[in-house]
């Protein structure tokens, strides 16, 4: 049982995590995801889309297994933090230990010479501190960057809390979309909000691409009686009522005008791609399909635009009776849909808003747990421990011995080029056995 | 402006053929002089590359890392100035042999690059993004730097004995530290991207990661580092199997940078 137990926390069994986990990234971003069994098996074939089903390969990194093996590896991730946390300490407390130092009496370089002090001040150690070795000798002693042997256990630490940010942002967070022409109000979900778009402002270049997009909001809570108004634009959201507004994209609509024997029978403003009831026989619906601002037919493919600039306006329309397709076609400019005693005109296209809304109260942990894991990478790979310890010997020349974490041959090579310019006298390369790590 | 870049851009791509040719003829001819000179020549041709990043940028009036070329002429810079300072710190010029080709390649696949200046859609517009590039252009280049040296680490041990080798290649011990300094900066500067990359879309479309294919690759690519370092930490795995590790993070870099948006669909299509 202890033996499964420390297996489970060990860092082969956390490298075969990773790996699986990358395995699983790598083919699950080959499948487009979020599609349905047909249209799978229309690109695939029934059997491999019976398969994606079946492995829920269709929405991947929502899968109760892919959970299931990111939650294994935070608890791996976990143990061996908690596991080594103890020894962590004591070997950070050691390092800094004149006393053991001076009593090792060896390190992974070593020289003989007579002016330490050189000798540390060359190898950008701070300044040594006096001791003592147990038999009485005259030592000096330095440590530099001991915060290095956290990297590892703080890089861990923050990994930890931004998987947690994310689990719970993703546990508890509400997201929405929300589409409206300038002066519509639309319910926000089930949360009671109205959010009212006051203005939409599309501000387009010269050759008809997007500059920049900007909408007016009121937020109001009608149960509270307040409201509160924002502005947000692409790449600037705004905060109302504790939910993040941001401004994600746009599309088109026009005011449908429905009159009945020449008299006028309701006027509404209508997004493409929403359905309009006529307001005295139900059963008759508009579909207002598609906006082309610049319309084109192209031969072979449809109809199209051929600019966002509002030049030649295009409706594509279908018309619906008892759920029955009674016709589909494009009218242009104030071209008119006559359906019976029925006129339908569109008119007064413009430019809808589509709202992403978001709460997730955790990003600032995410945000939290990244900084920490990037402070933690600065100080695995940037703050190499290494303590220098220089013990007087009898005829009064010093033994100057050295400890590296990390810096392995490249600090072997660094200590013999300051010893060889403070007039030291290397010592044969040191017992490798006697290198701890 | 774009014009000037034209014709400097032109002389780069010479420069850095000149660059690789005489490496060659260092490798091949033994001469430790031509290392020397490919080497001046490398930090010549690789403040003239700058340069076309500077006027790229004057010209278009943006951040010049952008575009498919634009990334690419960033990437080769990045590969160039990282591969510089190690030859230059760590004395290593058969490196340079190995670089120059590589950084040929890269200017080559940019040269195949429209270079239409185009205007950018407005999420695009946003501080976070030179951020994001920058730091991503300056892992690719630690990544690839680190690619070199461990397949020169994998390749070392194949070699005939020879004296001219086992003069410019530092022991194994060495080559595997030098390759792991070089996998530390990479992978510092991709989870700067990565965290760069999220502020940046939850600011532009309201949620900091969303599993599209850029995104989960350059994942996989982290991932595949945070294996290498670890492997690094074993002494049965250090040093051969970690090498193999560094080559295939380089190959999912080279597939996040070029192969998401060729093979795969997703919202990052554009750069
Ligand atoms: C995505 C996940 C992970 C990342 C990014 C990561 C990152 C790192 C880094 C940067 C280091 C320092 C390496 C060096 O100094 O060269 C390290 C060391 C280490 N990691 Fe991880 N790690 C991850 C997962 C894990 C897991 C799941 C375990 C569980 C056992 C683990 C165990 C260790 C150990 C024991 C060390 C050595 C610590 C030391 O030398 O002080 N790591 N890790």
């Amino acid at each position: 049982m202890k033996k499964i137990g420390r297996f489970l926390s060990s860092m082969p069994f956390a490298i075969g995590l990773l790996v699986l986990l990358a395995a699983i990234c790598a083919v699950s971003s080959t499948i487009t995801q979020g599609l349905s069994y047909e249209a799978y098996a229309a690109q695939y074939g029934e059997r491999t889309a019976g398969l994606i089903m079946a492995l829920r390969l269709d929405d991947a990194f929502h899968s109760w297994w892919f959970i299931g093996l990111s939650a294994v590896l935070c608890i791996n991730l976990l143990c061996c933090n908690l596991i080594r946390l103890p020894s962590l300490l004591r070997r950070s407390r050691a390092f800094a230990d004149p006393q053991r130092w001076a009593a090792s009496g060896a390190g992974e370089a070593e020289a003989y010479g007579s002016e330490p002090g050189r000798l540390f001040k060359t190898l950008g150690m701070p300044e040594a501190k006096e001791t003592e070795t147990p038999k009485g000798q005259k030592a000096l002693f330095a440590v530099r960057h001991r915060a290095g042997l956290w990297g590892a256990w703080v890089c861990h630490l923050g990994i930890l809390l931004l998987i947690l940010g994310f689990a719970l942002g993703q546990m508890t967070g509400l997201q929405f979309t929300l589409y409206a022409l300038p002066g519509q109000t639309k319910s926000l979900g089930d949360t009671g909000l109205q959010v009212t778009v006051n203005d939409f402002r599309a501000e387009l270049r010269e050759d008809g691409s997007a500059e920049q997009f900007t909408a007016d909001l009121t937020v109001s809570d009608p149960t509270a009686g307040t409201t509160e108004n924002g502005t947000v634009s692409v790449n600037a959201p705004t905060t109302l009522y504790g939910y993040k507004f941001f401004q994600n994209s746009y599309g088109w609509g026009a005011d449908i005008r429905i009159t009945k024997d020449g008299e006028p029978l309701q006027t509404e403003a209508l997004c493409a791609g929403d359905f309009l009831p006529v307001k005295d026989k139900p059963e008759l619906v508009i579909y207002f399909q598609a906006f082309y601002p610049d319309y084109i037919m192209v031969e072979g493919s449809g109809p199209s635009t051929q600019s966002m600039l509002p030049r030649n306006p295009a409706y594509l329309y279908q018309v619906y009776y008892q759920k029955q397709l009674l016709g589909m076609n494009v009218l242009q400019g104030d071209e008119k849909l006559t359906i019976d005693e029925y006129t339908v005109t569109f008119e007064n296209p413009r430019n809808y808003t589509l709202l992403a809304v978001k709460r997730d109260h955790f990003t600032w942990l995410v945000l939290i747990g990244g900084v920490i894991m990037l402070l933690g990478l600065v100080l695995a790979f940037y703050l190499r421990p290494a303590a220098v310890c220089a013990v007087q010997e009898k005829d009064g020349n010093w033994h100057v011995y050295a400890q590296s974490v990390k810096g392995g041959v490249l600090f072997r090579e660094t200590f013999e080029k300051a010893a060889g310019e403070t007039g030291f006298v290397m010592k044969n390369e040191g017992d490798s056995s006697l290198r701890s790590e | 402006m774009l014009q000037a870049e034209n014709v400097l851009f032109t002389i780069v791509l010479i420069g850095y053929f000149a660059a690789t040719i005489l490496n060659f003829a260092f490798v091949i001819l033994k001469k430790e002089k031509i290392a020397k000179a490919a080497l001046i020549l490398q930090t010549a041709i690789l403040v003239l590359h700058t340069a076309v990043l500077v006027l790229r940028g004057i010209g278009a009036k943006r951040w010049p890392m952008t575009n498919q070329y634009e990334f690419a002429v960033s990437f080769a810079w990045a590969l160039s100035l990282v591969s510089l300072i190690f030859i230059r710190k760590y004395k290593f010029p058969v490196l340079g042999a190995f670089a120059t080709p590589l950084i040929l390649l890269m200017i080559g696949y940019a040269s195949m690059q429209s270079r239409e200046v185009r205007e950018m859609m407005p999420s695009l517009r946003s501080s976070w993004l030179a951020f994001h590039v920058s730091t991503a252009i300056i892992a690719y280049g630690a990544f690839g730097v680190a690619f070199i040296l461990s397949l020169i680490f994998l390749f070392r041990g194949r070699m005939k004995e020879d004296g001219f080798w086992d003069q410019h290649i530092p022991q194994p011990e060495k080559l595997d530290m030098i390759s792991y300094r070089s996998v530390s900066l990479g992978m510092l500067f991709l989870t700067l991207t990565i965290l760069t990359g999220a502020i940046w879309a939850e600011q532009a479309w309201g949620s900091y990661w969303n599993w599209d294919p850029k995104e989960t690759w350059s994942l996989v690519t982290w991932i595949i580092y945070a294996i290498y370092l670890h492997l690094r930490l074993r002494r049965g795995w250090k040093g051969k199997t970690a090498a193999w590790f560094a080559v295939i993070g380089f190959v999912c870099v080279i597939f996040t940078y070029i192969g998401v948006n060729t093979f795969l669909p997703g919202i990052h299509s554009y750069a």
